[in-house]
């Protein structure tokens, strides 16, 4: 305050007065050297970082003995793989949070196509009618709506809320507009228990130990993970397909449109 | 610490993130860290280019200029030089302009949101208040 009359409006710059407090260039420096160290760690990190997870396995591709549950073209430059029960709640969070931008930037746009096999897992009582519920929506080309059903209520039919998962999945036939009595016959013969069994044995062939695990060009990714993450490994089998796809089906060559992004102009 | 030298460190943090992201679009970091949003979703849109060059090398060129300028306006000699603080002002303001351009097309646009984008746009936002504030003192001092 009493400062204030000092530079008196001579127009002179009263450079003595108005000294910012702490200006120290020599302590400025210092933290300014720590702060583009730190910097430059992370930077020296995330280059180094392994372009993929740790546990990752790559396996040579070899044709599915169960077909699974497809969506996409199956001809697609990149196969992918869950195996999934539906009452793990790791796969519930994927179905939930990253599937919808799976479908919608991977699959839809021709990068990949998307099976679904059942690894119906011992300790989860309701799985199996799960996915015996879902094999049989199939049958009327509803597959995914189930199972998209299945996994956002999770907690409606588990081990934990029911003994009788079935009286909940009638409710989800009824509201897709399936054909109930179809269904339900379909549902309590099991007819499609072995189709069920094979999805199970196509993930013990592959050596699947969790769910969801998935299987992306060559390699075996165990846990859910984010979109990011998974396009990561859908790209670059995309990389990797061409070789790939000329070994495994040299009659269903693709034309070049493997190495183009949908996304990135 | 000055205002300036303030500015000079958050330009320095700026430079990393946009580094950061720079180093992605070039192939040399795999996969970008997100706990949250999708940053390759913005990443490889059409908006992550612009002119033939990566949006954020564009980010990078203004926070290094901020870095020389707020480095050169912080010498000694220069401390209360009001066309700097006006150009620092200029750019900042500049930045958060065109910060929120960007956030805008990832809400709206592409749906998606990049954290580390959101990140700098914050960081700017803090950077023109610091400038504001910086411009505001040295025109008191020199009137």
């Amino acid at each position: 305050m009493a400062d204030k009359g000092v530079d008196g409006g001579r127009g002179r710059r009263p450079s003595v007065v108005k000294k910012q407090r702490g200006a120290s260039p020599q302590r400025f420096y210092v933290v300014l050297a720590l702060v583009v160290v730190a910097g430059g760690l992370f930077l020296v990190r995330a280059a180094r970082a392994p372009k993929v997870r740790a546990n990752v396995t790559t396996a040579p591709i070899t044709p599915a003995q169960a077909e699974g549950y497809l969506m996409g073209n199956a001809n697609a430059p990149v196969q992918i793989m869950e195996f999934a029960d539906f009452e793990c709640p790791a796969c519930g969070n994927f179905a939930v949070i990253t599937e919808p931008d799976v479908r919608n930037r991977i699959v839809n746009t021709g990068l990949a196509s998307y099976r679904y096999f059942d690894f119906p897992l011992p300790m989860h009582k309701n799985t199996m009618a799960a996915s015996n519920a879902a094999a049989c929506a199939a049958d009327q080309g509803k597959f995914w709506e189930m199972h998209d059903q299945l996994f956002r209520n999770q907690p409606e039919w588990n081990t934990e809320a029911t003994d009788n998962p079935k009286k909940i999945f009638l409710g989800y036939v009824k509201a897709m507009g399936i054909n109930t009595d179809t269904w339900e016959k379909c549902f309590d013969e099991q007819t499609h228990q072995s189709r069920i069994m094979a999805n199970q044995a196509e993930g013990n062939r592959r050596k699947v130990q969790s769910t969801p695990t998935f299987v992306i060009g060559t390699r075996l990714i165990p846990g859910s993970m984010s979109y990011d993450v998974f396009k990561a490994y859908v790209d670059s089998a995309a990389k990797e397909a061409p070789a790939a796809a000329a070994a495994a089906a040299p009659a269903t060559a693709k034309p070049d449109t493997t190495a183009k992004k949908p996304t990135t102009k | 610490m000055t205002r300036r030298q303030i500015l000079a460190l958050l330009a320095v943090v700026g430079i990393c993130i946009a580094l950061y992201l720079t180093l992605y679009k070039f192939g040399v970091i795999g996969v970008l860290s997100c706990s949250i949003g999708s940053c390759e979703t913005v990443n490889t849109s059409k908006w992550s280019m612009l002119l033939g060059l990566p949006i954020a090398a564009w980010g990078l060129g203004a926070y290094a200029a901020l870095l020389v300028l707020a480095i050169v306006g912080g010498s000694e000699s220069r401390e209360e030089s009001v066309p700097i603080a006006k150009v620092l002002v200029a750019l900042a303001g500049f930045s958060v302009l065109f910060s929120a351009w960007l956030t805008y097309l990832e809400l709206f646009v592409i749906h998606a949101i990049c954290i580390w984008c959101v990140t700098s746009a914050a960081l700017w936002v803090v950077i023109f208040g610091v400038c504001l504030a910086d411009l505001r003192a040295v025109s008191r001092v020199s009137r």
